[in-house]
């Protein structure tokens, strides 16, 4: 009961007929859409540019009681060792 | 002084139909230059200008209206062809600097929009419950039933430097697992795709899980391809469950991650 496959269409049917479970939680798409939307997306200068430390305060704001970007910066050092990620 | 301010969700190659996602937001309207439409709305200056974004970012409210509001109208673009999502929040002051804009970039947007043309973004995010893998590398591993043993039979002084030895020792091991898990699972999806992307882990600060995210990844995926891509999923967790992974997908996504970046 763990494969968690958010689909828009007709996916969510194919998904079921292997037994799955379809969680449509708002809260996976809220955090999904902003580690794209605010962390992805093309970057075309307009008129505004807002900087990276500013989308960082959006991570901040998921759960208030972190203060700084540095503290923020300290957290993202912190996941799991050996796991793959992106090199910051 | 105007007061309001043009506002960028992406670009496309089709004509976009927008009064399907009028619901969302009336102030929609296509900016066209050579068979390229820039998706972009009006936005108030109040709420938008440097000064106001701010403190706007740092309310958790309104950055979940506001981004919310930003995937659904891509979405809805994406349902007639392609598009290129935009960075939340891409801000010009005109329409005509927008415009100025998409003439400068047209004929890279039209590159690459016909490159991923029948393309579709998928989310595959890795967790790992550690209690659940550190009781199945017990489970398979005689170097730690071997410890146990010795722990039993030993006086507590010995007993106690062995249970850190046991300790340390599947930590390491859980360390090389996830690595090759992950790895495992990256390069079947990756089979599966045209693309394939490693991203940051995020904190449980963000997810609000219990368990660590030990992958978090996006691919490019043919349309026709869907099918077997969701099932390698499926297989994967299959594969995992007993380790204490738990896979999670979503998609179909605007090709956040396969966008160029500007130079």
């Amino acid at each position: 009961m763990s494969l968690i496959v958010q689909a828009h269409g007709h996916l969510i049917i194919f998904v079921k007929k292997m037994n799955d479970v379809i969680a449509k939680s708002k809260d996976i798409t809220l955090l999904e859409i902003l580690d794209r939307a605010l962390e992805k997306g093309i970057v075309i200068s307009g008129d505004v540019v807002i900087s990276v430390a500013d989308v960082d305060l959006v991570y901040l704001g998921l759960k208030v009681l972190l203060s700084s970007v540095e503290t923020m910066e300290n957290l993202r050092g912190a996941p799991i060792e050996g796991a793959m990620q992106e090199p910051t | 002084m105007e007061k309001e301010i043009i506002y960028l969700y992406c670009v496309t190659d089709k004509t976009p139909a927008l009064k399907d996602i009028a619901h969302l937001t009336n102030k929609l309207r296509p900016i066209s230059y050579n068979g390229l439409y820039a998706i972009a709305g009006k936005v108030k200056k109040d709420e938008f200008s440097v000064q106001a974004l701010s403190k706007n970012l740092a309310n958790l409210r309104w950055i979940k209206a506001k981004a919310n509001l930003h995937e659904k109208v891509i979405e809805g673009i994406m349902k007639k062809g392609s598009v290129i999502p935009f960075k939340f929040p891409t801000l010009f002051n005109s329409e005509d600097n927008l415009k100025k804009m998409l003439k400068k970039h047209a004929q890279k947007f039209q590159v690459h929009l016909k490159g991923l043309a029948g393309k579709e973004e998928w989310g595959i995010k890795i967790y790992c419950d550690m209690d659940k893998l550190r009781k199945a590398l017990i489970r398979e591993d005689k170097e730690s039933l071997n410890i146990d043993k010795e722990i039993n039979a030993s006086t507590p002084g010995k007993a106690y430097f062995l249970k850190k030895k046991k300790l340390g020792f599947l930590d390491t091991s859980a360390r090389k697992k996830i690595s090759e898990y992950g790895q495992d699972s990256f390069d079947s999806l990756s089979r599966q795709s045209v693309k394939a992307q490693i991203n940051k882990l995020l904190p449980k600060e963000v997810t609000e899980r219990e368990d660590d995210m030990v992958l978090n990844s996006a691919f490019l995926v043919d349309k026709k391809r869907i099918k077997e891509f969701i099932k390698i999923v499926y297989n994967l967790n299959s594969k995992y469950k007993d380790k204490g992974l738990e896979f999670n997908c979503t998609g179909p996504w605007p090709p956040y991650n396969f966008c160029e970046k500007d130079e």
